[in-house]
């Protein structure tokens, strides 16, 4: 608890200290990859029912706040709950017939939808096709919450990580919590146990869904823009994937770790590469993925665990 | 006329899909197991089929057997680095292995490559021939036939010799199988080489008529599990009618609704798929 | 009667595994299922655990039919059981592991804790409880099993090969501690290839075959049988036919 709480004040203090608008601008991506990371680790980390798909959610997200607004002139906030209701009604046509089979049917489902959405929305007039939408230019009321600088998505973003921290936290000491971690240790004997597995699956992903929507419609807000590729783009799901099993998937902390470390190391790759940098960056984090898969599927946190064991081990020893 | 030539263009694309997706639905079969660089395999047979013609000058026979080999030691390096160690993990390290290798090669070769679309230069396989009325490119028809007899042959290999009644075995009852001295991971390797072989080789083929660019890997890769949901876990036989039957979808899609429309109509199949037959054309429920 | 199998049969394609079966199953008792490998007795205890759905026959637990039933469904009416090849949950700690079992009757975490421990105390793991279980070695292991299921509050109990290969010590106690849940008012059904196991808990025997029931009663009766010891060519029996 007491790290918990340095970490936030550390936070909190971050653009006081960096105010410049280069480190801030790394921050609220930060927050945002850790947000999106959080929520895809509660069905991919926690359950371990893997989702390489999860833009799909994000993309819902992002694109009705904007859709409201680009039709009806409406404040974008408006749709961040409509975007929401979309996500949790992807999460069950995606996740009823499959959780049902074997784990790899659910990951190329994900794909699967998460391509499709992409190809018809670039299809779409009312969508914005392949152009896409945007948000309000210029504020008309603080409703709009479109900001001059980043300061204020800063503490909106760390508002909202706390607050997905926080559930999660709560839902790690509850009896949902332990039967997802029980579906991911061994599926059978969960069954065998009483633990409705289909159903806790089911919740897990329509949880992490709303939450995933809810990174999305941060984005769209903030950017003010949202299209097909940024939206529903593969890269988007890749980098909630890396991020959360970097930092140890199914772990609290996790997901915040695994995006302090790779968002500085993106926008690094991305500047001293130029515009060729993001292939590079990418095939570093193919690389990475690979190395975590092979060596530690555990992430940073396990790894740390087990250098800390052994450390604690020997000291017992001597 | 034109509706029986989009007909048998959808076949013999849809050969080239049965090709390709045999080996992935082996895999699955044997290791319960599935691939998600498969379609960077096939897109791997593709730039192999490109260099060879413009470093070797050399023609279909060469860059397909370069292709096949190429792509047949890489199954075996990818099998027994990577994938060997992490059958007997967690689900999350299995997905994310190969789906980390797709992105890995993918990106890379977006990099040696860049993203522009390629397509080889004129063979010797030019022109069009008129088959009853029916006119069909000959570069598709040899890469369409080449490729239905290439996975009628892996069938029959798996069927009817000793090395692929073992292949079999394992796929069956690993247990069982050891039992009677076969090693499934010798098997389990041959079976990845010969999977990334036939995917490299249906690259090259489709390189003779198609241009590609390094993302087509994953249209393939998605197609790939579309094939082998609708053929049928674990089912060669199966691969191969959910091959043509998909690349007959999409020649129809794209013919009534628009080029667009050919994956979307797929990839919704899909879905209706998962939720209705699962178990495909020749899995069990 | 608790649980009764009547003319149960599991085919897989051609290959029949169990023809046949019936069994009834009075509270309180201690039912032992032995067999050569591959007799059938595997299937028949997943047909009851509700892991198999057999092709034909009927299973009811309480008078209520669970033929078809799933294993939650059985855990939730009162049947567990453990694995042959335990199947702890490694990278969760010994309590925990036993906590899943408890919140199948107890909702909340404290009062689901408070049973954990109090399993755990029953089973001599509490003093390790915030253990991984990967750390445990497989008789440490088939205990955690046992432990989470019991948490379940289970009235039958099936344990599959719950005794194999323990050193003599850990057998004796072992088969105490099978005795204390026993004693608690759960009903066991035990499947073990170790004869000890069987002439010293059992109550009743069934013989498995080639997929039927070839003898059924006191495990004395049951070791002279004929048919057993044919079928067993020498697993331990000649020692008892003394």
């Amino acid at each position: 608890m007491k790290a918990a709480i340095a970490l936030l004040v550390v936070f909190l203090a971050y653009p006081l200290i960096f105010s410049n608008a280069f480190y801030l601008d790394i921050g609220v991506a930060l927050l945002l990859a850790a947000i999106s990371a959080s929520a895809w680790n509660i069905v991919g980390g926690y359950a371990g029912q893997v989702s390489v798909g999860h833009c799909m959610f994000f993309g819902a997200g992002a694109y009705l706040p904007l859709l409201f607004f680009h039709h009806w002139q409406l404040p974008p906030i408006v749709g961040v709950p409509v975007g929401v209701l979309v996500s949790l009604a992807l999460a069950v046509v995606v996740g009823m017939p499959t959780f049902r089979l074997t784990g790899h049917y659910f990951s190329m489902a994900t794909i699967a939808v998460a391509e499709l959405i992409r190809l018809l929305v670039g299809t779409w007039d009312f969508v914005g096709a392949a152009i896409g939408l945007q948000g309000p230019a210029v504020a008309r009321g603080w409703w709009d919450l479109t900001f001059r600088g980043e300061l204020p998505y800063y503490y909106i973003f760390l508002t909202v990580l706390v607050i997905l921290l926080f559930v999660i936290w709560a839902i790690e000491r509850t009896r949902f919590g332990y039967y997802l971690r029980a579906i991911k240790a061994g599926e059978r004997a969960a069954r065998s146990l009483g633990v409705p597995v289909r159903r806790t699956k089911l919740y897990a992903l329509m949880l992490s869904a709303a939450f995933t929507s809810i990174a999305g419609s941060l984005y769209a807000i903030k950017t003010g823009f949202i299209d097909p590729e940024s939206g529903f783009g593969i890269l988007v799901s890749v980098q909630m994937v890396i991020i959360a099993a970097l930092g140890g998937a199914g772990t609290l902390y996790g997901p915040l770790v695994g995006a302090i470390i790779l968002i500085p190391l993106q926008t690094a790759t991305n500047t001293w590469f130029g515009g060729g940098g993001s292939g590079l960056t990418y095939i570093l984090y193919g690389g990475i993925i690979v190395l975590i898969a092979r060596f530690e599927p555990g992430g940073l946190h396990e790894l740390w665990y087990r250098i800390a064991t052994k450390i604690r081990r020997r000291r017992d020893a001597a | 006329m034109l509706l029986l030539q989009v007909i048998v263009g959808g076949l013999l694309l849809g050969a080239i899909y049965a090709l390709f997706s045999s080996g992935l639905t082996l895999i699955w079969g044997m290791m319960n197991f599935i691939n998600f660089a498969h379609g960077e395999f096939v897109m791997l047979g593709m730039y192999v089929a490109l260099l060879v013609v413009v470093w070797l000058g050399g023609g279909p026979a060469t860059f397909g057997f370069a292709a096949a080999f190429g792509l047949f030691v890489l199954g075996i390096v990818v099998y027994a680095g990577l994938i060997r160690h992490v059958t007997r993990g967690p689900m999350l390290a299995q997905i994310l292995s190969t789906f980390g290798l797709a992105l890995l090669l993918r990106y890379t070769a977006f990099w040696i490559f860049s993203a522009n679309v390629v397509s080889l230069p004129q063979t010797s396989l030019g022109g069009t021939l008129n088959i009853a009325g029916i006119l069909v490119p000959t570069a598709q028809l040899v890469a369409g036939v080449t490729a239905a007899v290439l996975t009628v042959a892996m069938h029959l290999f798996l069927t009817h010799t000793t090395m692929g009644s073992k292949l079999l075995a394992v796929a069956e009852d690993r247990h069982a199988a050891m039992l009677m001295g076969i090693r499934p991971d010798r098997m389990q390797a041959l079976a990845w080489g010969l999977a990334a072989a036939g995917a490299g080789i249906a690259g090259a083929l489709m390189a003779i008529s198609y241009p590609w660019s390094p993302s087509v890997g994953e249209t393939f890769g998605l197609t790939a599990f579309v094939v082998v949901t609708l053929g049928g876990f674990g089912s060669v036989p199966g691969a191969m009618y959910a091959g043509l039957i998909i690349g007959l979808i999409q020649a129809l899609s794209a013919f009534y609704f628009g080029p667009i429309y050919k994956d979307i109509i797929v990839y919704a199949l899909f879905a209706a798929l998962l939720w209705f037959r699962p178990q495909g054309l020749m899995g069990k429920a | 009667m608790l649980l009764s199998a009547e003319n149960v049969s599991k085919t897989f394609g051609s290959l029949r595994a169990v023809a046949g079966a019936d069994l009834t199953i009075e509270q309180g008792e201690i039912i032992g299922l032995i067999g050569p490998n591959g007799a059938g007795k595997s299937t028949f205890f997943n047909c009851l655990a509700g892991d198999t759905v057999p092709t034909t026959g009927r299973i009811s637990f309480d008078g209520i039919d669970v033929t078809r039933a799933t294993p939650e469904e059985h855990a939730r009416r009162g049947i567990g059981r453990t694995f042959q090849v335990p199947a702890t949950f490694e990278d969760m700690t010994i309590l925990d592991n036993v906590m899943v079992g408890a919140f199948l009757r107890h909702h909340q975490r404290s009062a689901a804790r408070e049973h954990a421990l109090a399993v755990l105390e029953l089973v001599g793991l509490k003093d390790r409880q915030n253990l991984r279980a990967r750390s445990l070695g497989t008789p440490g292991r088939k205990r955690l099993e046992i432990a989470r299921v019991l948490a379940t509050g289970p009235r039958l109990m099936l344990l599959d090969e719950a005794l194999a290969g323990l050193t003599p010590a850990e057998l004796q106690q072992a088969i105490a501690l099978v005795r204390k849940i026993h004693e608690t008012g759960v009903t066991l059904v035990i499947v073990e290839h170790i004869m000890e196991v069987i002439m010293t808990l059992a109550q009743r025997v069934i013989v498995f075959n080639q997929g039927h029931v070839i003898a059924k009663g006191a495990p004395a009766d049951v070791v002279k049988d004929e048919a057993v010891i044919e079928a067993y060519l020498g697993r331990g029996h000649r020692h008892w036919r003394k």
